[in-house]
């Protein structure tokens, strides 16, 4: 009885907060110049344009995301998992790693899916495989995939089967960690075991809103951090250089792999961006790119910063590339 | 909490004032939208719960709040009503992130990308567009053709007699030719696929020596003329067009081609 009297007028409150914040941020808007601005130098206007694009872009993911890792939270009973995937753990991480097949989130989504079946006592190496995985491995980028390149040289089969390879061998090697523990950051940790200690009390529309409350506090500001250094990188980076190296075995791998690292492109679409450069590059270059990019960029390691430790990270990305440079390099090889 | 409000916020305006194509793909647009109205339902309810909720988990298992928020030290964002982030560094650091994003996302006028990303990403380096063997000049219907097509069928090589004489009217933002920029200036426009990140320049030349001193640069113009062999002996292009009329206009609503 307490506790309800006291909360009526704390609900008030907060909307009344939220509200007045909308109008004043609302205001902000309506009153800022409708015109670009004359004063800002070039670099700085595409700087803030090609950041603005990146949040605008990500941040309906990462709220389909955050939603749908809510709902696997509170309607997906635990041992739903236990139950359905295979006991022996290379066949877990392999049925991981084709989950994206029901859930064809952009990369950027899968950040707050893979934090929600961590909760929920997935292991971190299966929690991984998900999330290297399940950008390649799901209908929707190897749909647009096969519209881009069809059968040709190889790209959609080296990038399907590349990556199911690549991301099982990552989370085999992260299988082999003795303390799993280490491989989160300390406060994700802490999260994972609070909820399983004192599961929250209240409705599920309440847990579900707190939750949303919590995660996207958690991932907005590094997607925001991310995509503002994918801004200023594009701005400070020729592409030119980039162009040139096209034609080299080797090179071009690589440069197509930088490429993928910076432009930070989400990778249901990546395959009509490389298209076009489909006639510069050789083909284990653009595989390369393919799945390089949906694994790792600098907008995803800014959100899985949240989750992981930055060595952990770092880890990753090298095993990754390193992947993906023999991938690029084998394909280069056949076609 | 308050960046998704000012996320949302910026979404919604963007899509009402019809300016969410200055950011990404139309293919995007309700999908953006729908989600954008989604999250603000289940802000708005943040807003009216949180603070409650945190205070009852002060009141009762205090403990627990303690573990519940223990921030990350690094952009973690002050809740409304929530603990703060331990640390001023912190907080600094967050109210930095927030009143940055509020001034990005809010305060600046949207706007497209500009000449000096064209220099950063070479200009026709790569188009996908329609093939010369599928398009007959002569008798085909090209009025429809975008810079995107006119630039995609000139980068394939076709020869100058192919063109020659052919009538165009295109529209663009004026950006020069790094070869020979006192004569000759690109029609362009950037190319997206997804998002203004991967915004490829396309532009076809245009012969008007002293362009510069009746057109700045980034400034968009409709130029009406007819293809010829570029008269400029500087300028890697061997097609331009040889203008007729060019007028300033304003920035069309939709100022990227796809």
């Amino acid at each position: 009885m307490d506790i309800r009297t006291a909360t009526q007028p704390r609900i008030a409150t907060g909307l009344t907060a939220g509200i007045g914040l909308t109008v004043v941020l609302l205001t902000l808007r309506a009153l800022s110049p409708e015109e670009p601005s004359e004063n800002l130098p070039e670099l700085v206007q595409d700087f803030f344009t090609l950041s603005i694009s990146v949040v605008i872009e990500s941040l309906p993911f990462v709220f389909l995301g955050v939603i749908l890792s809510i709902g696997v939270q509170l309607f997906v009973p635990a041992r739903v998992f236990t139950r359905l995937l295979p006991t022996h753990p290379v066949a877990r991480r392999a049925v991981m790693s084709l989950l994206g097949v029901l859930l064809p989130v952009c990369e950027c989504g899968n950040v707050p899916l893979a934090r929600g079946l961590l909760v929920k006592g997935l292991s971190v190496p299966e929690a991984m495989t998900f999330l290297l995985a399940a950008p390649i491995l799901n209908p929707v980028t190897i749909i647009t995939t096969y519209q881009a390149f069809g059968w040709d040289h190889g790209i959609l089969l080296g990038r399907i089967l590349g990556g199911f390879a690549i991301a099982n061998l990552i989370g085999w090697l992260f299988s082999m960690h003795p303390r799993q523990e280490q491989l989160l950051t300390p406060r994700f940790e802490a999260t994972c075991h609070v909820d399983h200690d004192k599961p929250v009390e209240g409705s599920r529309f309440r847990r579900g809103v707190l939750a949303f409350a919590e995660e996207t506090s958690t991932m907005l500001p590094a997607l925001i951090v991310g995509s503002a250094v994918a801004g200023a990188i594009q701005v400070g980076v020729s592409r030119d250089l980039l162009a040139t190296l096209g034609g080299h075995p080797v090179l071009s791998v690589l440069a197509l792999m930088a490429l993928a690292f910076i432009i930070a492109i989400c990778s249901n679409v990546d395959a009509f961006f490389i298209l076009s450069f489909g006639s510069t590059f050789l083909p284990g270059s653009i595989v390369a790119f393919l799945v390089f990019g949906a694994m790792v960029d600098v907008k995803m390691l800014a959100l899985l910063r949240t989750t992981f430790t930055a060595s952990t990270l770092l880890r990753v990305t090298l095993t990754v590339g390193l992947c993906c440079l023999v991938l690029g390099l084998g394909v280069n090889l056949l076609a | 909490m308050l960046l998704s409000l000012i996320g949302i916020i910026a979404t919604l305006w963007l899509t009402v004032t019809g300016q969410l194509g200055l950011y990404i793909h139309p293919r995007y647009f309700v999908f953006t939208a729908v989600m954008a109205v989604l999250a603000a339902v289940f802000t708005v309810a943040a807003f009216a719960i949180v603070p409650s909720a945190d205070a009852e988990l002060d009141d009762t298992e205090h403990d627990h709040a303690h573990d519940d928020h223990a921030h990350e030290p690094d952009h973690q964002p002050e809740e409304p009503g929530g603990k703060p982030p331990s640390g001023t560094a912190a907080l600094v650091g967050s109210v930095l992130v927030i009143v940055l994003t509020a001034g990005a996302l809010l305060a600046l006028p949207p706007a497209t990308l500009t000449t000096s990303t064209v220099e950063k990403r070479d200009l026709n380096a790569s188009v996908a567009g329609p093939t010369a063997e599928s398009i007959d000049l002569t008798g085909g219907d090209y009025s429809s053709f975008t810079v995107k097509d006119w630039a995609a069928l000139i980068r394939q090589g076709a020869s100058d007699d192919y063109f020659a004489g052919t009538p165009v009217t295109l529209t663009g933002f004026v950006t020069p030719d790094p070869d020979d920029a006192e004569n000759v200036f690109y029609v362009a426009r950037f190319v997206v696929t997804c998002c203004a990140v991967d915004a490829q320049p396309v532009g076809v030349a245009v012969y008007a020596p002293g362009w510069q001193d009746r057109f700045p640069v980034d400034s968009w113009v409709t130029v009406t003329g007819e293809f010829d062999a570029n008269p400029s002996l500087a300028s890697l292009q061997t097609t331009a067009i040889t203008p007729v009329t060019i007028e300033e206009t304003t920035q069309p609503n939709q100022p990227y081609v796809y």
